[in-house]
């Protein structure tokens, strides 16, 4: 179980890296922009889970929980400014 | 009982992070914006929901679990609607329509 578990997280990590190469490399828009940074709120989010089995503690849950909350305003938050000023 | 609930969470949470890493390949192999979002938008609903299901199977108090819960139906609602306007606004705004296929 810790080992698949530990498996897992290293395979987020990797997913992670790739993602945030999207969103930093250059010649990428605001849009491949927000969408990659709305993955990396999802893949941190699996990763809190699977932290809070590892350590046996429910208080990563509550993480997760805020931060499902501030990326999806996030996300709102870019696209109407996309819409808006067509950047 | 307890081995057999250890050998689901790990089927499930291995196979949130290998979605995860299959989007996070095909957020780069992919060449549009939206094509690129039809890769992304995927752990974003169903790795989410993959992995708290695991993460629901080792615990055993309820409150975690209802956390749990809250925060897969939060994730459920709003990952599309928020996918949905970034589509949009990418349509609308620079985009050029996707060609039609046959």
């Amino acid at each position: 179980m810790n080992v698949t578990a530990w498996i897992a997280m290293v395979m987020l990590f990797g997913a992670t890296v790739l993602t945030v190469w999207r969103t930093v490399r250059p010649g990428s828009g605001l849009g491949d922009r927000a969408v990659a940074f709305d993955m990396i709120v999802a893949l941190i989010q699996c990763g809190l889970f699977i932290g809070a089995v590892l350590m046996g503690d429910g208080i990563m849950v509550d993480v997760a929980l805020v931060l499902g909350l501030l990326g999806f305003l996030s996300a709102v938050t870019v696209a109407r400014f996309v819409e808006r000023t067509g950047a | 009982m307890n081995v057999v609930l250890d050998i689901v969470t790990a089927a499930l949470v291995l196979a949130g992070a290998s979605l995860a890493l299959v989007a996070a390949i095909g957020l780069h192999r992919l060449g549009d914006t939206r094509s690129r979002m039809h890769a992304a938008t995927k752990p974003a609903t169903l790795g989410v929901l993959l992995c708290a299901v695991g993460a629901a199977l080792q615990f055993d108090s309820v409150s975690v679990v209802t956390k749990l819960f809250v925060a897969v139906a939060l994730q459920l609602i709003t990952a599309p609607v928020g996918a949905h306007m970034l589509a949009r606004s990418i349509t609308r705004r620079g985009a050029p329509p996707p060609p039609a296929t046959p």
